[in-house]
């Protein structure tokens, strides 16, 4: 696959741990990764440079997940949004998807069940923008 | 809204379609709709693009209900975690569901929102349920208390104050620290906020960070203040029981855990237990024992039995310390035998500790409970050593006693001091074997050089197989793999935190009396105790098998002793998390809209997430079916398929399912253009064997026919026409949804087949007939046999048959869409011939045969 053909990903996570570990696996797999510590340097990612699916942890320094959720909706419904939390809640879930997120998933998330979520969001946020 | 009038259709467009009307609009002429083909194609396409989310979603949320079954059935531990998670994605998919169809169908099913509202609002409720703690005092005299006071004091304690104040015999003099005592401590402190953010994160399979945790739990505890009115409380009621010579005595200080015991799980030596404490260390040892709640193998235990940490509240009794002078531990009945006839007594000189530790040997003495005279004594000392007959009777008399008081048989701690006086010092129920499990042992043939060790005595019974390890620290604990047969010195509680992962344990001394026998017997674990040199001739790593019914160990798998084992018993069922899931799945599970036909197929109507799910995938198919007919896209209308078939069918190509070049203003389309693979592998196995035409059916089973069109309106013959037209299939290249309304029946087959294998599926619903319901009966059992037989899984209600396999390759479910092709044809209208046994049977076979000439066999099957 050529570089500009990559699912290009965003993930957005404080646990710099995490998130290094996270970018190196996935861009193993073939993922052009990009990644922020905090919600403002994912927004200004998403605002400078096309990214195709956002991996959201729901708890960052800056701002709440929602609300960060909230922020990239208001501009572009075309990114897919994958949120992540640590504690598991039917209420915060339902809320995530009202907001606009695609899916919502649990951490800790095993590697292949992410890739397949990331696959899944982008084929359906893709499939409307093929021509036949 | 619009309302659109079409070919003499009326149709109405509103909501997502809405958003694009004034495109659409404008392709409108006077003179009649001359759509444009791109505007629709792109609506298609959206249309399409949410039909596909809505399936994925619908496959994530029945693989989350079966796995939530399954965690119901399979006995493997479950905790809260894996409730909370499973109920969020399922809710989470749902909703993805129900967006998707309000996308695809312009917002028509408001009903829905409010109805999954309702029921997660519910399952929030039930997630969210605190056990309640009784509020009262923080310190209970012994004499004050019954059973009924187990939420306050903790069973043991609850349990031997009725041993006392209704059963009439003789306890030590003490007081219990109640639940709210310990509640007021953990949270007046901040700490239980703490540790529940500590146990949040931990992983019960990495032991050394289990352990790391549980110590840091334990110190936090243990260093923090205890409320000056509690101390106060405390340390008043142990100063009231100083004798008149004004010397404080020296205490035993127990754990008391409320639902130890009472609710089916033992706890037996989860939890600390302090003897000669004086008074300078009372409000120390207190909070030591309250911190041994989150001693690492007792989190290990909750987690195995189900049960969350707050559903476990830790009470502590206070009783002045037993001069014994023989002690020991007696069964109403043997822990071996439910229907034993004997008492069995284990006793020792000194306290009653080291018998329950295995540490010591004890003399074993068996009773009959109607002529209790000693009928056998076994043990190092000699007969009468340490218990004369008149005693032996007297604890028998005892053991019978609280089994009658208490109504089930007890397992009862006991001291005698000097003055011959029995004293209980705690009474709770036996953990017995099950009925089932109490098959008679059978001696296996002893081939030379096959047995390593035989000796001691059956602690748990029946057989495993593994590696030896050795486990003789807290360091080789941590190290010890998961199945191997655990070899001990002593049978010491602390190992009881390896009965998740020991496929057996041997064990050079104890009993069935210990601690870690009673835990084995209850994870279904085999254990030969007393053993004696057992170290020596089990040498770490070598592969033996254990029989702990003849007590032998040999070398290597023995697979005639093995052929005995039993499979684990479900350790869940009953406990509180078992029964958080459990009220969940009423909410998650029954299927109320069976029905598309019914006027009760509506949003209102879902009452269970299941019912959500079943009316978005109808609701959505259906939309996408009539999507070109509304719109009078020829494109993205249905072909009347052109071929030989018993049926009329029509086909909707959703993507790319006709070849390419296929000219879609066609109104046919022939095999030929047909490039669904799924589609194709129900064909085949439709048309493999010819089809004999409907069976000879009896005047009886016809009768029923005509008598079920004159009860059910909606079954007349009549608008049978109507019903008989719809046979479709919705077909992409990897996608194939089958439609068939035939008559009576009803029957839908789905199915996908990607690259992802976690989103391959095949799905089979059937529904009806035209023979009364014990026909129409036996027909779903016999096609749910037959479907079992190829894997799938399957639900049956009343006449209603679902069916699924999921996960797996390509090629194994094509060969289970063939299946399907043959049951279609095969099978509709028998019901009528399902009368008669010898006509089933007939069927059955005829069947079986034919499907295992067409199903290839395959290497992954009984997976």
């Amino acid at each position: 696959m050529e570089a500009s053909e990559k699912i290009r990903v965003l993930l957005v996570d404080d646990e710099t741990d995490y998130l290094e570990i996270t970018a190196k696996r996935l861009t193993r797999r073939g993922y052009d990764v990009v990644t922020a510590a905090d919600c403002m340097t994912g927004l200004a990612l998403i605002a400078d440079s096309r990214i195709d699916v956002v991996v959201l942890d729901m708890m960052l320094p800056d701002m709440d997940g929602n609300d960060c959720l909230r922020e990239i909706r208001k501009d572009d419904h075309s990114i897919g949004v994958i949120m992540l939390t640590g504690h598991a809640s039917v209420h915060t879930g339902l809320t995530c998807l009202e907001n606009g997120a695609n899916d919502y998933c649990l951490k800790p998330v095993p590697l292949d069940e992410l890739v397949e979520k990331i696959e899944i969001v982008y084929r359906d946020m893709k499939y409307g923008e093929k021509t036949s | 809204m619009i309302v659109m009038v079409w070919n003499g259709y009326r149709y109405v467009m509103s909501g997502k379609l809405k958003t694009g009307l004034k495109r659409i609009a404008a392709v409108f002429s006077i003179s009649g709709p001359q759509v444009d083909a791109d505007v629709l194609e792109e609506s298609f396409r959206n249309h399409y693009r949410g039909f596909r989310a809505l399936l994925t979603a619908n496959n994530s949320a029945l693989d989350l209900m079966a796995g939530m079954e399954r965690a119901l059935t399979r006995g493997r531990p479950f905790g809260m975690a894996f409730v909370r998670g499973q109920c969020t994605a399922l809710t989470v998919n749902v909703y993805k569901m129900i967006h998707s169809l309000q996308e695809i169908s312009d917002g028509k099913y408001q009903g829905l929102t409010p109805a999954l509202e309702e029921i997660s609002g519910k399952i929030e409720e039930i997630l969210a349920r605190q056990p309640e703690v009784p509020p009262g005092e923080y310190v209970v005299s012994l004499s004050q208390i019954s059973k009924e006071d187990a939420d306050a004091v903790g069973e043991k304690m609850a349990n031997l104050g009725e041993v006392h104040n209704r059963a009439g015999f003789e306890i030590p003099a003490g007081f219990a620290i109640t639940a709210a005592a310990s509640q007021y401590f953990m949270h007046s402190t901040g700490l239980q906020d703490e540790i529940n953010r500590l146990l949040k994160t931990v992983d019960l399979e990495n032991l050394e960070e289990l352990y790391t945790t549980s110590a840091r739990i334990q110190h936090l505890i243990s260093v923090a203040p205890l409320p000056d009115d509690l101390e106060r409380r405390i340390m008043e009621n142990y100063r009231a029981l100083s004798s008149g010579d004004g010397i404080n005595p020296l205490i035993s200080m127990r754990s008391s855990a409320t639902e130890e015991d009472g609710s089916g799980a033992s706890f037996a030596g989860q939890y600390r237990t302090q003897l000669n404490i004086s008074e300078d260390s009372i409000i120390e040892t207190y909070k030591e024992i309250v911190a041994s709640k989150y001693g690492s193998q007792a989190i290990i235990y909750r987690h195995q039995r189900g049960f969350r940490h707050q559903d476990v509240i830790m009470c502590v009794g206070c009783m002045v310390m037993v001069d014994a002078v023989v002690s020991g531990v007696m069964f109403s009945r043997s822990p071996q035998d439910p229907d034993s006839s004997m008492v069995e007594i284990n006793a020792a000189p000194g306290l009653g500790r080291r018998v329950v530790e295995g540490i010591t040997d004890t003399d074993f003495y068996q009773l009959f409970r109607e002529d209790p005279t000693e009928v056998s004594h076994r043990g190092p000392g000699k007969v009468g050593s340490h218990l004369t007959p008149e005693k032996q009777r007297e604890l028998a008399g005892i053991a019978i006693s609280l089994e009658e008081h208490f109504g089930v048989p007890q397992d009862i701690e006991w001291s005698i001091v000097e003055s011959g006086k029995v004293t209980i010092l705690q009474s709770r129920p036996l953990a017995q074997l099950s009925q089932d499990d109490k098959s008679p042992a059978r001696q296996e043939e002893v081939r030379s050089g096959d047995l390593l060790v035989a000796g001691g005595l059956s602690a748990s019974r029946g057989t495993a197989f593994g590696e030896i390890f050795e486990v003789r620290s807290n360091v080789d604990l941590l190290e010890f793999p998961k199945g191997a047969v655990l070899v001990v010195k002593h049978p010491m509680p602390e190992w009881a935190s390896l009965m998740n992962r020991a496929s057996a344990v041997v064990s050079e001394t104890g009993h069935a009396a210990t601690h870690l026998a009673i835990v084995a017997r209850e994870f279904g674990v085999p254990a030969i105790f007393g053993l004696k040199n057992a170290m020596k001739h089990l040498e770490n790593g070598a592969v033996v098998t254990v029989d702990a019914d003849s007590c032998r160990v040999y070398r290597g798998r023995r697979e005639d002793v093995l052929a005995r084992s039993v499979p684990p018993p479900n350790l869940m069922v009953g406990s509180p998390i078992y029964h958080i899931l459990e009220e969940i799945m009423t909410l998650v599970i029954p299927l109320n809209l069976t029905d598309p036909s019914s006027p009760y197929f509506k949003p209102s109507q879902c009452r269970s997430l299941h019912d959500l799910t079943r009316f978005c995938h109808e609701k959505a198919v259906d939309k996408m079916f009539t999507f070109g007919k509304m719109s009078g896209f020829a494109a993205k209308s249905a072909k009347q398929l052109v071929g030989e078939s018993p049926f009329q069918w029509w086909v909707l190509d959703l993507d790319d399912g006709f070849r390419e070049g296929y000219d879609v203003k066609q109104k046919y389309v022939s095999w030929d253009d047909i490039v669904c693979e799924p589609m194709k592998a129900i064909w085949a196995g439709m048309i493999r064997k010819p089809w004999q035409g409907p069976p000879p059916v009896s005047v009886k089973g016809f009768g029923s026919v005509l008598f079920r069109s004159t009860m059910n309106p909606s079954l007349d013959p009549a608008v049978r026409a109507s019903l008989g037209n719809r046979n479709f299939f919705l077909i992409s290249r990897n996608f194939c949804n089958l439609s068939m309304r035939l008559g009576y029946h009803f029957t839908l087959a789905e199915a996908y087949l990607g690259d992802m294998l976690t989103e391959n599926y095949v799905s089979f619903q059937f529904k009806g007939g035209a023979a009364d319901r014990s026909r129409r009966f036996t027909r779903v059992y016999l096609l749910r046999d037959i479907l079992e037989r190829y894997g799938f899984r399957v639900e049956v209600k009343l006449d209603a048959l679902t069916a699924r396999i999921e996960k797996k390759p390509r090629e194994y479910l094509i060969e289970r869409l063939k299946v399907l092709g043959y049951l279609l044809i095969h099978t509709r209208q028998i019901d009528m011939a399902m009368g008669d046994q010898n006509m089933v049977d007939r069927y059955r076979r005829r069947i079986t045969g034919d499907l295992d000439e067409i199903v290839k066999p395959n290497p992954i099957e009984g997976e």
